[in-house]
C-alpha cells in the first residue's frame, strides 16, 4: 500500500507546545447479544477436519516394490472335522454325522435353508432370466474415433536390455507371447549380455512364464500352429534350434553349425505339412534352408537366393524376411536386404528354376513381408520409408503404396480380420494402423508406443490385441478399438474392387511403357539407316518440352498479375474507406452500405 | 478552538470522515453475506480504501483504521476507547454498519501534524 501524503508547515509551527488533554472513554459499538439469531444457524457436530504429519510437496510419486506372486494349487482331500476325530477312522466320521443329523439345529437349519433354495428354483423355473434376449439383434457400428490402448507392458528382466527382435502369439487363444531378444547391432552387446529370451502369459507382466535359454541370442522365435508346445528359433549364430515347452528351457535339438547358415537367421517360418514338425528359415547368408525338426542335423533342402539362377552364392541376395501361405503350400517369397522381392516355387524340377520372379520392391532391406490374408495375390512390404501393396501379377512396380515417412518404418503386418486394415510400426516409436479403405494419404490412427524405436510387430489372431516390441526389449500391447477390427459392410467387395482397379492401371502402365520401348528400339534401328530422323524426333521433342514450358511460365505469370492487381485493389479500398472514416465519423451507415 | 487558517482545515471534520469510510465499506461488503473463507481479505480490503481516501482528501492529518466485520449470530460486542490529545484539533468517528449477516464497526482517529 504505497500512500504518499506531502503537507507544509510553518517554521514557526515546529516545536509547538502540545495542548493535549484528556479526553474520557467513549463507547463507540454496543451490540446487544441476541439469542434469537442462534436460530438461524445450525450446529455442526462433528466437524472433519483432515491433518496430515507430512512434508507438504508439489509433486511426489510413490511406487511399491515389485511384489513377485507365482500362482499355486492346494489339493484339499478332507477337512472340516472337529479336532477329536479322526477323518480316516470312517466309524468315527459316521458316529459324528449321525450325532450331528439328530440335533434340533441343525435340522431346523436345514428346512431354513431348504425353504430359501426351494424359493430361488421356483424363481427360477417361472422365469429364465438369464436367457438372452436380444439374439438377433445386429451389432450396430459405434461411430467412435478409431483408438488404442496399451494393456499392458513386458520389460525385459535383464540390466543389459536387448531389442524384441520377433514376436508370436500362442496358437490357441493367444494367452501367451513368445518374444526373442537378440542385440542386432553389430558388435555392440556386451559380453555380459544375457542370451535368454522369453515366453509371457499376458496377464502376468512382472515374471515371465517361460525362459528359452539358447546358445545364442535368438533373432527369431516361432510357435508351431500344429503343436502349442513346439517352438523354432533362429539364432544370431545361423544355428536353428527347437523347444518343447514341456521339457524345459534348454533346446531339444540344434543344427549344427556346419550345416546351418552363416549369418543370423531372420525369419523361420513353420510349413503346412502332415507331419507338421517343417519348417524353413532364410537368413542374410543368401541361402533358404528347410529342416525337418525330427532330424535337425541337416537340411532337407536348400536354396541359394541368386537372381541370376545361376545359384552363386557370391551373387546371393540376403533374406531378411520371408512369406508363406498355408493355402498356397507351394510358393513362398523372400525379401531381401538389397531391396529386392523373390518369389519362389517350392516344387520347381530344377533349383534354377525355383527362382520364379523378382519384384523390384525397396530401397532397403524389406523388413516385413505379408500376403493378404483375404486376398492373396496381393501382399505387403515394408521397408525404407514406405509401406508398399503389390500384385503378384504385375512385376514392374507395386499397385498402391503410402507416402514417405520421417523415418525408416521397422514392420508391417496385416489385420487377420479386416482385408483393408494393415499396421506399420517405425524407427521414431509409433505404431500406424492405416485403413487404406477410408483413408489412404495418413494412417487412420498413428499411436506413439513408446520413445525409442519399435522393431517387430505382431497382431493376435483376433486382430484386437497388437504387439509391439521395442529397442530395448520391451513390449507393449495394445488393443483397438472395435471399429479396427470389426469387418465393415461391404468391406470385402470394396477392398477387392480396390486392388483391381490399382491393378489394371499398373497393367496399363506396364503395357505403354513396353509399348514406348519397342518404339524406340524399332525407332534406334531405324536410326542406324537414317540418321536425321532420330534427331528430327529429337528436335520435336525439345519443342514440345519447350512449348509446354511457355505455357506453364505463361499461366504462372498471369496468376501473378491477377493477384497483385487484386492486392492493389484491396489496399486502394482499405485507405479510402479510412480516409472516408477520419473524416465523416457520423457518415458510417452510409459506409456499410458502402 | 478558534485557529482556523484560510484555505485549509485543521480540525477534524467527523461528517466528511463518516461519508467515506461509508463509501468504503458499502464497496467492499456492500450486498455480500458473511462467509469465513474471505473475511480477512475484506477488512484488508475495508481499512486499506478508507486510509485511501482519506488521504485523498488532503488534510494534514495522522490517520489510524480499525476495522471489526462481526457475524450475526446472537453474540454481543462493546469497544469504548479513550484518547489524550489535542481536543481542538483531534478526533475520531466511529461508523457502525450492518446487514442481514454481519456488523461491520470502522473506528478512525485523526490527529493534527
Amino acid at each position: 500500500m504505497e500512500i504518499v501524503y506531502v503537507y507544509t508547515k510553518k517554521r514557526s509551527e515546529f516545536g509547538r507546545q502540545c495542548n493535549f488533554s484528556d479526553r474520557p472513554a467513549e463507547l463507540h459499538v454496543d451490540v446487544v447479544p441476541d439469542p434469537t439469531l442462534t436460530t438461524e444457524f445450525i450446529e455442526r457436530n462433528p466437524c472433519d477436519t483432515a491433518i496430515q504429519c507430512t512434508q507438504e510437496m508439489s509433486e511426489h510419486e510413490v511406487n511399491t516394490e515389485r511384489f513377485e506372486t507365482e500362482s499355486r494349487g492346494i489339493n484339499h482331500v478332507e477337512g472340516g472335522w472337529p479336532k477329536d476325530i479322526n477323518p480316516a477312522e470312517v466309524e468315527q466320521t459316521i458316529r459324528f454325522r449321525k450325532k450331528v443329523e439328530k440335533e434340533e439345529h441343525y435340522i431346523n437349519t436345514v428346512q431354513q435353508l431348504g425353504s430359501v433354495m426351494e424359493h430361488c428354483i421356483k424363481q427360477n423355473n417361472a422365469i429364465d432370466i438369464y436367457e438372452e434376449y436380444f439374439d438377433n439383434m445386429e451389432v450396430e457400428s459405434a461411430e467412435e474415433p478409431p483408438s488404442a490402448k496399451t494393456i499392458n507392458v513386458f520389460r525385459d528382466p535383464n540390466e543389459i536390455k536387448r531389442t524384441a527382435t520377433s514376436l508370436s502369439w500362442y496358437p490357441d487363444g493367444g494367452k501367451k507371447l513368445a518374444v526373442a531378444y537378440s542385440n542386432l547391432e553389430f558388435q555392440r552387446s556386451s559380453p555380459d549380455t544375457s542370451f535368454d529370451s522369453y515366453i509371457w502369459d499376458i496377464e502376468n507382466p512382472n515374471k515371465p512364464e517361460l525362459t528359452v535359454k539358447p546358445v545364442s541370442p535368438l533373432v527369431c522365435l516361432e510357435y508351431n500352429p500344429k503343436d502349442s508346445h513346439i517352438l523354432v528359433g533362429g539364432c544370431y549364430n545361423g544355428q536353428i534350434a527347437f523347444w518343447d515347452t514341456r521339457k524345459g528351457s534348454h533346446p531339444v535339438e540344434m543344427s549344427p553349425i556346419e550345416q546351418s547358415h552363416r549369418d543370423p537367421v531372420y525369419k523361420t517360418i513353420w510349413l503346412q505339412s502332415k507331419t507338421g514338425t517343417e519348417c524353413f528359415s532364410s537368413s542374410t547368408d543368401g541361402q533358404v534352408l528347410w529342416w525337418d525338426i525330427r532330424k535337425l542335423g541337416e537340411p532337407t533342402e536348400k536354396l541359394v537366393l541368386d537372381p541370376t539362377r545361376k545359384l552363386n552364392i557370391d551373387n546371393a541376395l540376403g533374406g531378411i524376411s520371408l512369406e508363406y501361405e498355408p493355402t498356397m503350400p507351394t510358393k513362398f517369397m523372400v525379401g531381401t536386404e538389397q531391396g529386392s522381392i523373390v518369389s519362389c516355387n517350392r516344387k520347381a524340377k530344377t533349383p534354377a528354376e525355383k527362382i520364379v520372379c523378382l519384384y523390384p520392391g525397396h530401397y532397403g532391406p524389406v523388413y516385413s513381408l505379408q500376403r493378404n490374408p483375404f486376398f492373396p495375390k496381393n501382399f505387403l512390404t515394408v521397408g525404407d520409408w514406405t509401406a508398399r501393396i503389390w500384385s503378384e501379377d504385375i512385376r514392374e512396380a507395386c499397385i498402391m503404396w503410402t507416402k514417405y515417412h520421417m523415418s525408416y518404418l521397422t514392420d508391417g503386418t496385416w489385420s487377420p480380420v479386416r482385408p483393408a486394415v494393415f499396421f506399420t510400426t517405425k524407427m521414431d516409436g509409433t505404431l500406424d494402423v492405416w485403413d487404406y479403405l477410408f483413408k489412404q494419404n495418413d494412417p487412420t490412427l498413428s499411436i506413439q508406443v513408446c520413445d525409442e524405436a519399435v522393431h517387430s510387430l505382431r497382431v493376435q489372431d483376433n486382430g484386437r490385441i497388437v504387439a509391439c516390441g521395442s529397442h530395448s526389449g520391451t513390449t507393449t500391447l495394445l488393443e483397438l478399438s472395435s471399429g479396427l477390427c470389426t469387418m465393415q459392410k461391404n468391406e470385402k467387395n470394396l477392398v477387392s474392387g480396390m486392388f483391381e482397379r490399382e491393378t489394371k492401371r499398373e497393367k496399363i502402365l506396364e503395357a505403354r511403357h513396353r509399348e514406348m520401348r519397342l518404339k524406340e528400339r524399332t525407332q534406334s534401328q531405324q536410326g542406324a539407316r537414317q540418321d536425321e530422323e532420330p534427331r528430327a524426333e529429337d528436335d520435336e521433342e525439345k519443342e514440345l518440352i519447350e512449348k509446354a514450358e511457355k505455357e506453364f511460365l505463361r499461366a504462372i505469370e498471369a496468376e501473378k498479375k491477377s493477384l497483385e492487381g487484386r492486392q492493389v485493389e484491396e489496399i486502394e479500398e482499405k485507405e479510402k474507406a479510412s480516409e472516408e472514416e477520419s473524416e465523416k465519423p457520423a457518415d458510417d451507415p452510409q459506409q456499410a452500405e458502402d | 478552538m478558534d485557529d482556523f487558517q484560510a484555505g485549509e482545515e485543521t480540525t477534524f471534520v467527523v461528517d466528511d470522515v463518516s461519508t467515506v469510510i461509508k463509501e468504503s465499506i458499502e464497496n467492499t461488503i456492500g450486498g455480500n453475506a458473511y462467509q469465513h473463507n474471505k473475511v480477512n481479505q475484506w477488512t484488508s480490503n475495508v481499512v486499506e480504501q478508507c486510509l485511501n481516501q482519506l488521504t485523498k482528501l488532503g488534510r494534514p492529518f495522522k490517520y489510524i483504521v480499525t476495522a471489526v466485520i462481526m457475524q450475526k449470530n446472537g453474540a454481543g460486542l462493546h469497544t469504548a476507547s479513550s484518547c489524550y490529545w489535542d481536543n481542538s484539533t483531534d478526533g475520531s468517528c466511529t461508523l457502525r454498519w450492518e446487514n442481514k449477516s454481519m456488523y461491520c464497526i470502522v473506528s478512525v482517529f485523526g490527529l493534527a501534524i
